[in-house]
């Protein structure tokens, strides 16, 4: 699918490494783990709390062009969903095949309805074009 | 001196950054370059958390 998940924590890479081998929970991770000790780069993504020195549960996603196409961040008590976060992966990823389509909200993967065109001709139509 | 900065902005380029990483499929550190991604046509995934050994 050539997309790369990077975890990041204000945690530098040493502790990453301990925690990498200590948890059982992390046996099966296999994605790089980046450390942000100073916060230079929580800051910029605008998670950094700067009363702590950690940050929020942010997730973004950067299409190969650089561009930032989603952001979701939620306070420190509420985990995020990783199929949610695999659905906006897909979802962008199938986007940039298919421009003229939008994808849903009941989109979960290739194959699922979504609007096509989306334009004058649909406004006040959605229903009928969801349900075609 | 630096300014009060909210967050990126959808739709905006990020800013080409360079971060330390532990790779664990290389059992090894290294470094996650942003635009080593934008290199290869790869998508990119940032996924924040507030800190090891912690729960959720």
């Amino acid at each position: 699918m050539g997309c790369d998940i990077i975890t990041v924590s204000a945690d530098t890479k040493f502790v990453h490494l301990a925690w990498k081998k200590s948890e059982k929970e992390l046996a099966g991770v296999r994605y790089p783990m980046a450390s942000d000790p100073t916060g230079r780069i929580g800051r910029m993504f605008g998670v950094y709390d700067e009363n702590t020195g950690l940050n929020l549960r942010g997730t973004f996603i950067i299409n190969p062009e650089g561009k930032l196409l989603n952001s979701e961040v939620n306070f420190y008590n509420l985990g995020r969903n990783i199929d949610e976060m695999m659905r906006k992966f897909k979802a962008n990823i199938y986007m940039t095949r298919k421009a003229n389509e939008a994808c849903p909200s009941k989109w979960k993967d290739d194959g699922d309805k979504t609007l096509v065109n989306p334009g004058a001709k649909m406004v006040g139509k959605v229903h009928e074009a969801l349900n075609s | 001196m630096s300014e009060a900065v909210s967050g990126l902005k959808l739709g905006q380029i990020v800013p080409e950054f360079e971060l330390e990483t532990y790779d664990p499929v290389k059992d090894d550190f290294g470094k996650f370059r942003l635009q080593d991604q934008i290199a290869g046509k790869r998508w990119t995934a940032l996924f924040f958390y507030p800190a090891d050994f912690t729960f959720v």
